[in-house]
């Protein structure tokens, strides 16, 4: 009897436990893409020139993850990878901020000639960020020479708001916008052992925006 | 209980069993003493060349002591807070040392700093840069979740033989957020990284606004006075 509920507790262990989370994403269209980007590449770019958020790396990462795991032909250009080959353009202090400035970058012979070699036809520039909202509760964990344990129950809610500008580099244009917000709630509770539910709040954001771009860049979707 | 043997003062034998506790807890004091110490930062990373025209400047740069071992050191201002040293100087020389060579034709190292009499390579100016001011800032100082670095720079163009040709300042900044399982030392060597880019970036694409420099360009573009005939000095063919 011990060893079945001890299994069992070890099967709710194992099991992916997450908490909720409510996604919105709105979509504005201002020039529909007819089809796919064929064999030109995309970069994802995150804005970073706020002085109390920057877009973290790491989403600008799960979004060229999402896209090139789901249209194997779309390549993406690594954020790093497209900023360092174009250092000192795309710097927080010098990006362009609009689609216009794209025309005054492409004067110079070797960013031109850089970009042309990248075939980028779009650029997407990502801005928000995932914050903690509030959080409450409170845990104590304690350790003896009989084991260590915790007792307790904590609870946070996180936020995450990010709007992604698609610019169509061939024709120096903005083409589309998407918003996505998302907003869960975790939970910790703790029976000696702190069972984590956490509520995957920007790892949803990052698939909603991945779907919606998806639609600009695969002739699939 | 078994177990070997350890050499105690005055030539006696102490069980092993009993030595370890006198060297856990010295392990333990030792921790304690290093945990009193300042968080220390030699701020390292990678910097990209810039993608420009390169301007028909033969540069020499020096870098003064002060420049080369840079660092800066905040003294702990309370119990519940903890000093820091950031020595930036080896990232700095080999930022500019990447940048320079992007922006200009040839880049030399002065063997002295540049003053009459000093015997130098031959050079049109010299650069001298100096970090007049560097601020920092973490989660614990500001309650924003976010690591900032703040420089000013002062820069010195003269002659090769000292004569000054222009001075000015400029500030560079970099930040990064809190992230998961990253220490202090780690975030704060990243903000560093993302200031030292931000210098770079400003340098090299504002180099030719700055008046003196503009004046000292056009200066070596004209005809010497008096002069007639004479063919202008070839145009800049990089611009910025």
């Amino acid at each position: 009897m011990l060893a079945k509920t001890l299994r069992a507790s070890l099967l709710i262990l194992a099991l992916p436990l997450t908490g909720c989370v409510t996604a919105t994403v709105d979509e504005m269209v201002f020039n529909e893409p007819v089809h796919g980007i064929g064999d030109a590449s995309v970069v994802i770019l995150g804005r970073r020139h706020a002085s109390d958020y920057e877009t973290e790396p790491d989403f600008i990462e799960c979004v060229g993850d999402h896209i090139a795991a789901r249209d194997k032909a779309i390549t993406v250009v690594g954020e790093l990878d497209f900023i360092n080959a174009l250092y000192p353009w795309f710097e927080p202090r010098t990006a362009p901020l609009y689609p216009e400035d794209l025309e005054k970058l492409m004067q110079q012979a070797p960013v031109a000639q850089r970009l042309a070699e990248l075939r980028t036809h779009y650029m997407i520039w990502i801005d928000g960020s995932t914050v903690r909202t509030d959080s409450a509760g409170s845990m104590t964990c304690g350790i003896g020479p009989g084991g260590a344990g915790c007792f307790g129950f904590g609870t946070w809610g996180n936020d995450s708001n990010y709007e992604a500008t698609i610019w169509d580099f061939t024709n120096r244009a903005e083409v589309g916008r998407i918003n996505a917000t998302a907003s869960g709630q975790s939970y910790m509770p703790a029976v000696v052992v702190p069972i984590p539910i956490i509520a995957p709040v920007q790892g949803t954001a990052c698939d909603s925006v991945g779907d919606q771009l998806l639609k600009f860049l695969s002739s699939e979707h | 209980m078994s177990g070997s043997m350890t050499s105690g003062p005055e030539g006696q034998t102490i069980p092993r069993w009993r030595a370890l506790p006198r060297s856990l807890a010295l392990l333990l004091c030792c921790a304690l003493l290093a945990a009193c110490g300042p968080n220390e930062v030699a701020v390292k990373g990678q910097f990209p060349t810039p993608l420009m025209n390169k301007l028909p400047l033969n540069i020499g740069v020096w870098y003064d002591e002060g420049f080369r071992t840079h660092e800066f050191f905040d003294e702990a201002k309370g119990r519940a807070e903890s000093g820091w040293i950031v020595k930036t100087g080896e990232a700095q020389t080999q930022m500019w040392d990447t940048v320079l060579p992007g922006m200009f034709t040839s880049v030399v190292h002065m063997k002295g700093k540049p003053e009459p009499g000093q015997m130098n390579q031959a050079v049109d100016a010299v650069l001298i840069p100096h970090v007049d001011e560097l601020q920092y800032a973490i989660p614990t100082h500001t309650n924003v979740k976010v690591y900032e670095i703040w420089m000013r720079y002062r820069f010195e163009l003269v002659g090769p033989g000292g004569k000054p040709l222009a001075e000015w300042t400029m500030t560079a900044y970099g930040k990064t957020p809190t992230a998961f399982l990253q220490s202090d030392e780690a975030a704060v060597n990243l903000a560093a990284v993302v200031a030292l880019r931000d210098a770079g970036a400003n340098f090299a694409t504002n180099f030719t606004r700055v008046p003196q420099v503009q004046d000292w360009l056009a200066q070596r573009q004209a005809p010497p006075a008096g002069v007639a005939g004479t063919q202008p000095a070839p145009a800049a063919e990089g611009s910025l």
